[in-house]
């Protein structure tokens, strides 16, 4: 689960956060938008305007979103410090550095979902189905 | 930097960092400025930063957080031995590259 204590959760908690969702997360998550709000005005706007897209296209759930709201706010308050330029830190075409860091963190489910399926039914459609059931916990998925 | 040579640099970058790491240890602003130096002018700071942690994930360096004057520790980051071995399989993945590409524009002529 999520970094920080390896202690064995309660069935209390457990049962709480089937309900609430992982409060390590949501602790992880004010923890970065508070490091956020720190941020030099031009800087912030420009986070935002980055959330704004994660939230649509980044990995939306868990441990693995929570490390990536991480390593963003890694990255601004060092550009900060060094008073790098907004336009230095995001290059010409924003997107493409959005691409390249969202890439190192797990698709949210809903992507990952879909890209095992069309993997797969790729694979079948090329007739190399048998044996392998990579794909199995997919075609469950319906 | 042309089009061109922004779609190029994007396949090669990240043999071109651990080859900068190969020489030294590095901070993420200390490679982007090299990078610009060298020409590479476009090159975003936020590119080599996921670039850097993606080679960090996959245990091609390591990371040493060093206390900074101004700002948060800045994380140095090392080639080590897996990503030595790595940084050789680009070489010679470059060297075929590179020696086809000149007999394409040999044969051209």
């Amino acid at each position: 689960m999520a970094a920080g204590s390896n202690e064995p959760k309660s069935r209390y908690l457990q049962y709480l956060e089937i309900v609430t969702g992982s409060l390590e997360d949501k602790k992880r998550y004010r923890q970065y938008k508070a490091r956020i709000k720190r941020l030099p005005a031009n800087y912030r706007t420009a986070v935002e305007a980055l959330e704004r897209y994660l939230m649509h296209f980044g990995p939306a759930d868990g441990a693995g979103a929570m490390a990536m709201y991480e390593d963003l706010a890694d990255l601004f308050e060092q550009s900060a410090a060094d008073g790098t330029p907004i336009r230095d830190v995001f290059g010409e075409d924003p997107v493409e550095f959005v691409e390249a860091f969202m890439a190192n963190y797990p698709a949210g489910q809903y992507r990952a979902r879909e890209r095992n399926r069309f993997t797969s039914a790729v694979a079948r459609a090329a007739g190399e189905d048998a044996g392998e059931d990579t794909a199995g916990e997919d075609r469950t998925v319906r | 930097m042309g089009k061109q040579a922004t779609e190029m640099l994007k396949g090669t970058l990240e043999g071109i960092v651990l080859a900068i790491l190969s020489d030294r240890p590095a901070y993420g602003y200390e490679i982007t400025a090299w990078l610009r130096e060298q020409g590479f002018s476009d090159i975003a700071e936020g590119t080599v930063y996921a670039l850097l942690v993606r080679v960090e994930q996959r245990g091609l360096v390591d990371v040493e957080k060093v206390p900074s004057e101004k700002g948060p520790p800045r994380k140095v980051y090392s080639l080590n031995a897996r990503g030595r071995e790595y940084l050789e399989e680009f070489w010679r993945t470059w060297s075929f590259l590179a020696e086809r590409l000149e007999q394409l524009r040999e044969g051209g002529k």
